[in-house]
């Protein structure tokens, strides 16, 4: 009976491939764009420009306060009613990017405001413009205390992408979902899109614990 | 308003500066001009002003009304960079600020490459001459982390000094080392004031202000209660204040 099953997973492991693929080439791309967007936004955050700042943290604050099946119901459904036409995997790359984008923005930010203010006094004292005070003295310094939340940010968001199934993208979840529907058992099915989950994340979490590790190191060397 | 004349200006010029910090007048109507190659040490309580006043020059402070103009520009008026007035103005903190994930050499050549566009090689050769000029020629690829306090200061000052600054301010620069490390670092910044560097220094370090400062500018409560020669002012306080203020710092 279970060898039955087995080999009718077996059957489908192309599908469960492509699925993986998709999984990971979604995750991929919102979380590029994603970490490039949200680091916009932290530095943008912290600027100093008070209505920019606040209206980026309305926005966070609005995604981060919301569940994410709920954004990409939005996106998908809603924005046709605009006007705005758009196939499943873009909509999924928009949603995914614009949440992976609020969380980064909330990390960066914390970041740069660890900074000790004496950092930029000296930084502004010789003269250096914003832009240079930005990327040659703080955000180096503000990296050793983003890196290992963000790391550990992917690994949650690998996680969130599958709530894209729901619109019917045939990522790794979906693929269980098609799966159960011709071999009836759902522990084995699921249990096996859970290790496949795993093995893309493992490594991640492998590498936020030893970011934070070796950022703990460095930071107690400073402190003389 | 008043345009403060240009012909007749020193490199730093307070005129009627007025500053609050919320209620508090932390600075009252400071007028105080201080000519080029001069040096001019500024003493009092804490609290009472002093540092206030040097972080107005490079505006890391500004000021509510009266004017200060620095090297002819006003500050506050829209014609005047403040990046590049900046650029003129060295400035040494009590805490040396230096930055933690670069090394001496990249702490001293960040500013010129990045803001004087001088080619790496040359800022690198010059970086080097100066750290040895601060006795740290040793020291060009440590980190702050390895470095001690007073080497740290002193990186700070070769900082300041390779961007060839025409005025360079000090805010307690010996304040937070050890003992043993004050020397090393005060006669650093004798070799910069014999060389004909314009100086503000606010420290207590008396024999420092007796070598080299041609004035001592004692304040209480945002105030200038007292100015004169460095051996007027320590040797014959004119003022109940500085009197008590010297018992003070000379009891020990």
């Amino acid at each position: 009976m279970i060898w039955q099953q087995f080999l009718g997973l077996a059957g489908s492991y192309p599908l469960a491939l492509r699925g993986l693929g998709m999984t990971v080439v979604l995750s991929l791309i919102s979380l590029v764009l994603g970490t490039a967007l949200g680091f916009g936004l932290g530095i943008l955050r912290t600027g100093g420009n008070r209505l920019v700042g606040s209206v980026i943290g309305a926005w966070v604050d609005l995604i981060r306060g919301t569940p994410f099946l709920v954004q990409i119901f939005l996106i998908f459904f809603i924005l046709p009613e605009f006007g705005i036409e758009l196939d499943a995997f873009t909509a999924g790359i928009i949603a995914l990017t614009n949440l992976a984008a609020c969380f980064i923005c909330e990390i960066v930010a914390a970041g740069i405001r660890s900074v000790p203010s004496g950092q930029v006094e000296a930084a502004l004292a010789s003269g250096l413009s914003r832009w240079q005070r930005m990327r040659q003295v703080v955000l180096p310094q503000a990296m050793r205390i983003v890196l290992p939340p963000l790391v550990g940010q992917y690994v949650l968001l690998i996680k969130d992408s599958s709530v894209v199934s729901a619109i019917g993208l045939t990522d790794l979840t979906r693929v269980g979902w098609l799966v159960v529907q011709r071999v009836p058992n759902g522990l084995l099915v699921f249990f096996l899109v859970g290790v496949g989950y795993f093995i893309v994340c493992y490594p991640l979490i492998m590498l936020a614990r030893r970011l934070e590790r070796r950022m703990g190191a460095a930071h107690g060397e400073v402190q003389l | 308003m008043t345009k403060p004349s240009l012909t007749k200006t020193g490199m730093i010029d307070f005129r009627g500066v007025n500053k609050w910090f919320g209620a508090l007048n932390v600075l009252k109507d400071i007028t105080l001009s201080v000519e080029p190659r001069e040096v001019v040490v500024v003493c009092g309580p804490s609290g009472s002003g002093k540092s206030t006043l040097i972080r107005c020059i490079n505006g890391l402070e500004t000021i509510k009304n009266g004017d200060l103009v620095v090297d002819g520009q006003r500050l506050g008026d829209p014609a005047t960079n403040m990046t590049r007035l900046r650029t003129e103005i060295g400035f040494v903190f009590q805490s040396f600020n230096l930055y933690p994930h670069k090394t001496a050499l990249e702490n001293v050549t960040l500013a010129p490459i990045h803001v004087r566009k001088i080619p790496r090689a040359e800022a690198e050769h010059a970086g080097r001459e100066l750290l040895a000029k601060v006795g740290l020629a040793d020291k060009v690829d440590a980190y702050p982390a390895q470095l001690s306090g007073g080497q740290q200061q002193r990186v700070a000052i070769a900082r300041c000094l390779g961007m060839r600054p025409k005025v360079m301010l000090f805010d307690e620069p010996t304040s937070a080392l050890d003992p043993e490390m004050i020397s090393e670092v005060l006669d650093v910044m004798v070799a910069v004031a014999e060389e004909g560097m314009t100086m503000m220094v606010v420290t207590h370090e008396m024999g420092f202000a007796r070598k080299v400062a041609q004035r001592v500018v004692f304040m209480d409560a945002g105030a200038i209660v007292e100015s004169g020669t460095p051996d007027e002012f320590f040797s014959h306080p004119r003022t109940d204040r500085s009197r008590a203020f010297l018992s003070k710092i000379l009891r020990h």
